[in-house]
């Protein structure tokens, strides 16, 4: 009997601006055009620690200081995205003036970040694959992965907010197929792609996210609407649509 | 629990949020629309105002409420200098010593200012500390139906220096004109305020402060928030731009885990935050709304969802 994984669909809906800084630990304010894993991964990781009754938000090894999301990282085989709607990168420029240790500073920085405007509906579209038995040995349930989905309140920075517009959980059967036609994000290793998208390089999640300084790196297709993909793939099938997972 | 509004406000030629400058020109904060017209895409920018913006302006509230509840700010946020304990230089106003431990760190903070409790700190000293802000604030941006309506305007202005030949030296000019780039429409932003995070410490788990303590933060947190939306005080240049206008509409829930309305940019905002909130029973979870718009007013939403906290015992 072939296994079913648990999955969710979680529709969020922006309230206009997206910012995530591609570079963490840079003064560099460079944005991401698309939403990265790692901040669904955060994402879901806040309201599911507030379930919880845990507030923690960094924890402290030694000298390691990793986030706590990556608690619940293991929760998920796999994440990914659909966007809807060009995305569109822009930065303002800011000109500070600061009375700093006594003294008069001016400075002038930028603060670039993806904007999700247009006629379209701009709604993001995240699925999250549960382990289920990951799943089944932690403290959570499944009941609390579907309250936190509903909980999502933003992706990236503070002013990155989000409202989820709806939830669908069920089941699908993870296969192989050589040609299925997507318009979720998927790693960009080993297939052909026909039709329009961005590629970008983005943390891969499954080797940490607590810190990134020598975290693994992954190259992401994500589709201007739907694009064939061929190779030997790794798909599931959720609610008419196709995913393509990490091979 | 947590709190989450969606605000719509109309703001006519306003200067809230002002960004670059080039030479006598001062540009309002804008971000781009994309807009389909015969089948093809264009790029239209329109006025908005960033959450950081919004949240400098509910923090300064809050050092109000804060001090006027007797309870402690620190010095940099006593000024609006929100340095959020930063860097040593700044901590050492805390406490001195400086512990070496991250948690000692950030009861440190926590217990000497409500700002950085509520607002969140980086100390970026080794070992680096971070406290994450409880409440989220949106950009503020025209609401989409009507975007096309917005308008940035410069407006002129001179400003004059009374000479007489006798006075007048080198290039000193006699008059300067600065334009002044003035933003109209109508805007949505949504405010989230995480009631459990205020006074916890966000590397333990637990709390730092006793439960009275907490309570007089929340209550704090809540007013600063009641009283920034009721006094329209947030963004630049009020004394001379404050716009004309005021909050049009404005939805507020209550939950006991994360949920946000839908944002305010929306038309369906409304009818989608019933919605999803009535998903939210089949958690067994109890929820509140109000909405303010033809036959309510801000305040008495605003004092409906304050007085529903207080039943369930947040403050």
């Amino acid at each position: 009997m072939v296994p079913l994984t648990l999955f969710l669909k979680v529709q969020l809906r922006p309230t206009g601006i997206i910012a995530l800084r591609a570079l963490p630990q840079s003064k560099m304010r460079t944005a991401l055009r698309y939403v990265p894993p790692t901040t669904l991964i955060g994402a879901i990781a806040y309201p599911l620690l507030h379930i919880s009754g845990n507030r923690g938000e960094t924890t402290y090894e030694k000298k390691n200081f990793k986030s706590k999301a990556e608690s619940v990282m293991s929760l998920f085989k796999w994440v990914t995205i659909k966007t809807e709607g060009r995305p569109k990168l822009y930065g303002s420029l800011l000109k500070i003036n600061t009375i700093y240790r006594g003294k008069v500073q001016s400075a002038v920085t930028s603060f670039p970040f993806a904007v999700f405007y247009g006629d379209s509906t701009n709604s993001l579209t995240a699925a999250y694959f549960v382990d289920e038995d990951v799943l089944s040995e932690s403290t959570y349930s499944t009941k609390d992965l579907e309250r936190a989905s509903w909980g999502i309140t933003r992706l990236g920075s503070r002013e990155s907010i989000v409202s989820v517009e709806d939830v669908k959980k069920g089941k699908v059967q993870l296969r192989e197929a050589n040609n299925v036609k997507t318009a979720y994000a998927f790693p960009f290793k080993g297939v052909n792609v026909q039709g329009k998208g961005t590629l970008q390089m983005v943390v891969d999640w499954r080797s940490g996210i607590g810190d990134y300084s020598n975290a693994k790196r992954m190259v992401m297709f994500y589709p201007e609407g739907t694009v064939e993909v061929q190779g030997r793939l790794s798909i599931a099938e959720l609610d008419g649509e196709v995913v393509v997972l990490a091979p | 629990m947590f709190l989450s509004v969606g605000v719509r406000f109309e703001a006519n030629v306003e200067a809230l949020n002002m960004v670059e400058t080039a030479g006598n020109y001062g540009k309002h904060r804008r971000v781009p629309y994309l807009v389909e017209e015969e089948g093809k895409l264009k790029t239209v920018y329109v006025p908005a105002m960033s959450g950081e913006s919004l949240a400098h302006a509910y923090q300064e509230h809050l050092v109000r409420e804060a001090l006027s509840a007797g309870l402690p700010v620190c010095d940099d946020c006593q000024r609006g200098e929100f340095y959020k304990s930063m860097n040593k230089v700044h901590l050492k106003k805390k406490v001195d010593p400086i512990p070496d431990n991250p948690k000692s760190i950030e009861e440190a903070i926590v217990k000497a200012c409500v700002v950085e409790d509520v607002g969140g700190f980086l100390y970026a000293e080794k070992p680096p500390v971070r406290r994450s802000s409880a409440f989220q604030v949106s950009y503020a941006l025209p609401v989409k139906s009507v975007a096309l309506f917005a308008t940035s305007e410069p407006q002129l202005h001179a400003r004059h220096a009374q000479m007489d030949a006798s006075s007048k030296k080198g290039n000193a000019s006699e008059q300067m004109i600065y334009y002044v780039e003035t933003g109209t429409a109508l805007y949505g932003f949504t405010f989230n305020l995480d009631l459990d995070a205020v006074g916890v410490s966000a590397i333990t788990s637990k709390p730092i402060l006793d439960e009275d303590e907490i309570k007089k933060r929340r209550e704090a947190s809540l007013k600063a928030l009641f009283r920034m939306l009721s006094s329209s005080q947030f963004g630049a240049k009020l004394s001379r731009f404050f716009p004309v206008g005021g909050i049009t509409e404005l939805v507020v829930a209550a939950t006991d885990y994360p949920f946000v309305v839908t944002s305010p940019i929306y038309d369906d905002y409304i009818v989608k935050t019933k919605k999803r909130l009535e998903v939210l029973r089949s958690f067994g979870e109890e929820s509140f709304l109000a909405v303010a718009g033809e036959e309510k007013v801000p305040e008495e939403a605003l004092k409906e969802a304050i007085d529903y906290l207080h039943e369930k015992g947040a403050f």
